[in-house]
């Protein structure tokens, strides 16, 4: 008799089950396995992101400064969030971004993905490069280099824009025109990215499809309509998530190129933040408000979430 | 090849291990040796060796103290004290813009000096009030100021030359008749490509410019640290005169901030700003020909917001630290010693005791030591300093851009009350 006949048949383990060779002690060998791979990263968020976020809503709770002992303050912090007139206009320059943002970012980003996928545009690779290269800049280089081609005295813009007779004048010191323009320097940074995941997500549509629809009849705007768009749905979905996120998060071409200003017209929830925590050195009050933008950033995601997922269903 | 992986990540831990045993032998004191303090300051200019000098010159002539100093940009030093001071990082001493001392002060992050300067050896009496003004928070002293000197007027020589005027105005009228003189509209478009002067409407010069304009008229925007007054018919007077200058007679390009108007003046484009001693380094790198003169005095009287600089003795330094701390400050204001770093930092001499003739090597300093008596100290005792001063620059830059000037003030007063209520 040989050992091979004593041994129980193999049973199947999918590829994907790491470990655990032996029947013995599979299991737990298997979960140590797991665990140790998760481990560095683990280790590396729970000091670096949940333990400083832990941290931060003890303190929102409390009158800390960074010194000395902190008082316990109960709900005093977040009572001010919502009463305090800087701080709501800051929210509501938040929203008008977030509004100006997102729709013109995304449709920008579309349109140039649509344009760069189409077969017929020549030299494509040099477009896609050179429309990604805003992304690469940092934002706080590229808000210096818009701050100084803006400028009314020295600006280029200005320069050539009076050669047709335009004037344009200190757009940053408007308090009407300087949240626009800090929205379009974001857009001319940030819509690159989401131009590539754009066409990412064209790419992933075969081909086929748009010839049956051909066949059938259907011009350019109605293969968009019903070929591209319902197909682009959870890549649209995804980047109007991110759109968003980085807009309630708008900060550093403001800091830059406004500080806030005119009239505090561009002072967002993220300035304030900065404002609070770091020069008035309310650490307190700065977490609170970290968190009241937390949770709607939160609640804004889960929002699009849903709907762009029961889209996808009514459409599948 | 996994050996001798493994034998490489062993030898590089190792090797951190005895970097950390070996730095730890370094810093590690025995009980002879002097008590060190750390001392962070943002004078990275001339100002800066200077500074450097008098340290290695108060080490050198004490035994039993050692101050090592760290130079970072006063933007760096706001931006880090916070956190090295909560991880007992920071340092023992530090100087910073003194309007930032009350935040921390408040906060508990600096010792309080009511004894020293309560010392005669402490060599402060006779120290500019007005710069001690600037380190007191509920009538406690937390600092010592390092610098205090008035805004003034630069203007530039060739301009005036050109333009035909001979002596500085002496009153806002002649001021501003002079500048329109100054301001050069040539192709008659309305814009002028040169302007008389740069009135910033926010983030002026050490935010001076306006509160220095207020004083001038009789009026004032904070009193007593507690109560607002920048609602007053002195400042709507005032207010509506430059307004009036600055739209009417276009004397000064509009929605500038300090930094700006330093760049207008140092590029030509326009004859006079108000700025700080700097402003003298700024024009000779730009082969600017300039003269330094005093604000000119307003309806009521010749006043100038100053800008200062103080240093304290943080909360992290032991009774040890603090003593030599003190030592330090009292040989900072030896008549010498200031005298020494006047001169070399090229701001006024913080004794009052040291007339304009002991400072005359430097010209800018004695020019601006004559007129060190009318500064004033820039809201003395507030807090959030800065977010009044936010509430006026609205009031100032909606004012220049034609807005209600009665409405404005009125709208300042009551947000400028609410955040001193809050302190």
């Amino acid at each position: 008799m040989t050992t091979h006949a004593t041994r129980p048949p193999r049973r199947y383990r999918p590829p994907g089950q790491l470990g655990g060779r032996g029947p013995i002690g599979g299991q737990a060998k298997r979960r140590l396995t797991i665990a140790g791979f998760l481990l560095p990263a683990l280790a590396i968020l729970t000091l670096f992101v949940f333990w400083p976020m832990l941290s931060a809503l003890r303190l929102s709770f409390t009158d800390a400064s960074g010194f000395g002992r902190e008082k316990f303050i109960g709900l005093e912090n977040y009572t001010e969030v919502f009463t305090d007139p800087d701080i709501l206009r800051a929210m509501g320059n938040t929203v008008l971004y977030t509004v100006m943002f997102t729709p013109l970012a995304v449709v920008l980003a579309l349109a140039l993905a649509l344009a760069l996928n189409s077969p017929y545009l020549p030299f494509r690779g040099v477009f896609r490069t050179w429309l990604f290269l805003p992304f690469i800049v940092s934002l706080a280089v590229a808000a210096f280099a818009w701050q100084y081609l803006l400028d009314p005295q020295v600006g280029l813009l200005n320069y050539w824009l009076q050669g047709f007779g335009i004037r344009i004048g200190n757009v940053l010191q408007d308090p009407v025109l300087a949240m626009p323009t800090v929205v379009l320097v974001a857009v001319w940074k940030n819509f690159a990215f989401y131009m590539i995941v754009f066409l990412a997500g064209l790419q992933e549509i075969p081909g086929s499809l748009y010839e049956a629809a051909k066949m059938d009849g259907a011009g350019p705007w109605s293969r968009f309509r019903n070929v591209t768009m319902p197909l682009l749905g959870n890549t649209t979905g995804f980047v109007l998530i991110i759109a968003t996120i980085a807009a309630l998060q708008a900060f550093d071409q403001i800091y830059v190129m406004t500080g806030g200003g005119p009239y505090k017209s561009t002072q967002t929830v993220v300035m304030q933040i900065y404002q609070s925590g770091f020069k008035d050195l309310d650490l307190g009050f700065a977490s609170a408000l970290s968190y009241v933008l937390l949770i709607a950033t939160l609640i804004l995601s889960l929002v699009q979430f849903f709907v762009t997922g029961r889209r996808e269903k009514d459409v599948g | 090849m996994k050996k001798l992986l493994t034998a490489a990540a062993v030898l590089a831990v190792a090797s951190l291990g005895l970097a950390a045993c070996s730095s730890g032998s370094d810093s590690a004191s025995t009980s002879g040796d002097p008590v060190t303090l750390t001392f962070w300051h943002g004078y990275t200019e001339a100002d800066g060796d200077v500074l450097e000098g008098i340290v290695d010159d108060f080490n050198a002539a004490h035994d039993d103290v050692k101050i090592e100093t760290e130079v970072k940009t006063w933007a760096v030093i706001d931006d880090t004290l916070l956190t090295a001071l909560s991880a007992d990082q920071g340092p023992d001493i530090v100087a910073m813009p003194a309007e930032r001392l009350p935040v921390y002060a408040s906060k508990g992050a600096f010792a309080d000096l009511t004894d020293f300067y309560a010392d005669d050896a402490s060599n402060t009496s006779e120290l500019n009030p007005q710069a001690v003004a600037m380190e007191t928070v509920d009538g406690t002293p937390y600092g010592v100021p390092t610098g205090f000197v008035p805004l003034s007027v630069f203007y530039n020589k060739a301009l005036f030359a050109a333009a035909g005027i001979t002596e500085f105005p002496t009153t806002w009228d002649e001021w501003v008749a002079d500048a329109k003189k100054l301001t050069v509209d040539q192709n008659g478009d309305g814009t002028p490509e040169q302007y008389g002067m740069v009135l910033p409407d926010h983030a002026t010069v050490a935010n001076g410019v306006w509160p220095s304009l207020f004083y001038g008229n009789g009026g004032d925007v904070v009193e007593d640290g507690t109560t607002a007054v920048i609602d007053s018919p002195e400042n709507a007077e005032t207010l509506e005169y430059w307004s009036k200058a600055v739209i009417d007679d276009k004397i000064s390009p509009t929605g500038v901030d300090g930094v700006k108007a330093d760049e207008l003046f140092s590029s030509g484009k326009v004859a006079m700003t108000i700025g700080g001693p700097w402003m003298a380094s700024i024009a000779k790198d730009n082969a600017i020909d300039y003269g330094i003169a005093a604000i000119p005095a307003g309806p009521k009287q010749q006043a100038a917001s100053a800008i200062g600089v103080s240093m304290g003795i943080t909360a992290q330094a032991d009774d040890a630290k603090a003593a030599a701390a003190k030592e330090f400050f009292s040989y900072f204001f030896e008549p010498e010693v200031a005298t020494a770093w006047s001169l070399g930092s090229g701001w006024p001499p913080l004794r009052t005791d040291i007339p304009a003739s002991d400072v005359a090597d430097n010209p800018t300093v004695a020019a601006l030591t004559e007129i060190a008596g009318t500064s004033r100290a820039l809201l003395p005792g507030v807090v959030n300093s800065s977010d009044v001063l936010a509430e006026m620059d609205v009031a100032t830059q909606k004012a220049l851009a034609g807005g209600d000037v009665p409405s404005l003030l009125g709208d300042a007063q009551a947000a400028i009350q609410s955040t001193l209520d809050e302190q």
